[in-house]
């Protein structure tokens, strides 16, 4: 009774095809029992999250386990992806793939954490629903033990490879916390709506909001729990903020040396960082020569993101050994268990 | 000896570690102090015993106990990881006093009675060395923190990689360490004055020596206030402590070999 992986995702199938699979939590569970009653699985854990869609299954003895990619196809009334866009990996593949998925490395950001505990949570439903048996729950315990194997032993979850993220370190390089730290955001745009949640999600509590755009300000800063302040009077705040997001779409500076000098004095010399990710750019870059004063543009915040990223990459073929080496024990303990059945190291049958 | 040579291997470890852009935990560089400061204890408690009165008598036991005070605050405040590499800066100071206080001049043979006689007198020096002890810590602070500034105002990915804490931190942490040090170097002045009665009936003396330490003391002082009175925090306040402990350091041989109250 081998465990297999049928599934599609961002690495294969477009977001206009993965969106017709995409099932949500209530839907999976009927999905999955009739799944079980149709004789096609023994056991089965459906993962659906914005970039994939697999079915983690134990199928029985003696079915044709390629059956289960009739899952994605016509027998259940939706238009079937193309044959490339659909994957279906056995043992010991599907395991690595499973390990894979749960570390990270599978993911469209290389290494990201959100999609193990997307994993967890879709185990413990079908766990919650009978649907899982001795493989599945072995295989999956597996899984979390290696992802958090890689994390501590590994560098493939280190840092930031986000603008925003990244600011969020900078502001940890400077400050002991961000929880008393008054945030400006000038410039209502996209990028620094994402930079100031992530600021946000790391425990700063004041946020101000000036746009060009009265209404947008005050409707971000609700959303962001902070208040907004008229764009002429931004400069007036400026004494108690410590940390500035910068993104309007002024086509000079809105902050020269000339100005934040003498706001420089009255604020005790406290150290002020300043993000920029205009293009062109909000801040003159000779502030950067004022003490106490730390600015980076978004050619430097992505330059650091790069970095980032280049060393998650570094650490991808450590961490597959890793995989590889759980992989083959998992496979070991599941093929001993009396009654495992089990393929015999097939490699991988992929879409074809 | 045993300990200066484990404060050299730290030294050659802090290069290591700054080759990597301190991105490297620096328990290793912990060990080798913890190991260092044992054989440290060891020799400075068998001196005592032996001389049956606290090691502070001389400019070799001075240093001893200074570079001691530094690596055993050093010790306690790296429990948290957050300033671990804090001995990683400090491994060159311990190693360039070690080796200098193994300088045979500074350890003469002794002769009938000590410098320093009695309690007070020991708790004097000893106050007065630990105050020292805590501006070097507190100049090792401000030498990460001017590095952190440096690396985040000329945005070198270092900054941002590596594990030295956030600048912020490290500014409190030298300000905090001065501060302390300059409570010590008080109550070890103000007691010198009781000493100086005791012994001479006066409350004051023009020597050389107490000048100097007075000197230091306005140093700090004015540091100090710099820092707390006129918010003259950061890179000048960093400097500061280094320069102010660069002082002390070149001054404080010659000072103490002139002839002056303590060789009375």
């Amino acid at each position: 009774m081998p465990i297999i992986v049928a599934g599609l995702s961002h690495h294969t199938a477009p977001v206009t095809v993965r969106e017709r699979f995409a099932i949500s939590e209530a839907a999976a569970v009927p999905l999955l029992q009739q799944l079980k009653q149709s004789g096609l699985v023994e056991e089965a854990v459906l993962l659906s999250t914005c970039n994939r869609v697999e079915i983690y299954a134990v199928t029985p003895a003696g079915r044709p386990w390629t059956a289960l990619r009739d899952f994605f196809g016509a027998g259940n009334g939706l238009q079937p992806p193309a044959e490339s866009e659909v994957y279906l990996l056995q043992e010991p593949a599907s395991l690595e793939h499973l390990f894979k998925v749960a570390c990270g490395l599978d993911s469209l950001v290389l290494g990201e954490t959100e999609i193990l505990g997307q994993l967890k949570k879709a185990y413990e439903l079908s766990l919650h629903q009978g649907l899982t048996g001795a493989n599945l729950n072995k295989a999956f315990q597996k899984a979390f033990h290696v992802a958090k194997q890689v994390r501590s032993e590994t560098n493939i979850q280190r840092g930031s490879i986000s603008v925003g993220s990244v600011a969020v370190e900078l502001a940890e390089k400077i400050f002991n916390s961000l929880e008393d730290r008054q945030v400006m955001v000038i410039g209502a745009g996209e990028t620094s709506e994402k930079t100031a949640r992530a600021l946000l999600s790391r425990g700063a509590k004041s946020i101000i909001v000036s746009n060009r755009s009265h209404e947008r300000a005050v409707a971000l800063a609700a959303e962001l729990g902070g208040r907004a302040v008229h764009f002429e009077d931004w400069a007036r705040e400026f004494e108690k903020i410590d940390i500035v997001i910068s993104s309007t779409s002024a086509p000079h500076y809105v902050l020269d040396r000339p100005r934040l000098e003498p706001v420089m004095k009255s604020r005790k010399q406290r150290s002020l960082l300043l993000i920029d990710i205009a293009v062109p750019r909000d801040i003159e870059p000779e502030v950067n020569f004022l003490e106490n004063v730390f600015l980076y543009n978004i050619d430097d915040l992505q330059g650091i993101a790069d970095e980032y990223l280049k060393l998650r990459k570094a650490e991808v073929s450590e961490c597959e050994k890793i995989i590889q080496e759980k992989a083959r024990g998992l496979l070991e303990s599941l093929r001993a268990r009396p009654h495992s059945g089990g393929g015999r190291g097939r490699t991988a049958l992929e879409a074809s | 000896m045993a300990a200066v040579i484990f404060y050299g291997l730290s030294t050659l470890y802090l290069v290591f570690l700054w080759r990597k852009g301190f991105r490297e935990d620096n328990r290793v560089n912990y060990g080798l102090l913890a190991g260092g400061v044992i054989f440290h204890t060891m020799a400075m408690v068998g001196r005592g015993f032996s001389f049956s009165r606290c090691p502070v008598n001389n400019l070799y036991e001075m240093m001893v106990f200074i570079s001691w005070t530094i690596v055993t605050s050093y010790l306690a405040i790296g429990l948290w990881s957050r300033l671990r590499f804090l001995g990683a800066f400090a491994s060159p100071v311990l190693f360039g006093m070690g080796v200098f206080a193994l300088m045979p001049a500074l350890d003469p043979p002794r002769g009938d009675s000590p410098n320093f006689a009695g309690g007070w007198g020991s708790l004097h020096a000893t106050l007065i060395l630990l105050a020292f002890g805590a501006f070097g810590l507190s100049s090792v602070a401000a030498l990460m923190y001017l590095t952190q500034v440096h690396d985040l105002k000329l945005h070198k990915a270092r900054a941002i990689f590596s594990l030295l804490p956030p600048i912020q931190r490290l500014e409190q942490v030298a300000g905090g360490l001065l501060g302390g040090g300059f409570f010590l170097l008080t109550a070890g002045l103000l007691i010198s004055h009781l000493l100086l009665k005791q012994r001479d009936g006066n409350l004051w003396s023009a020597d050389p020596q107490i000048l100097w330490s007075y000197f230091v003391w306005l140093l700090y002082l004015g540091l100090l206030m710099m820092r707390w009175w006129f918010a003259q925090g950061g890179k000048r306040f960093a400097w500061g402590t280094i320069a102010s402990f660069v002082f002390v350091l070149l001054t404080f041989w010659g000072v103490y070999l002139l002839p002056g109250i303590h060789q009375r």
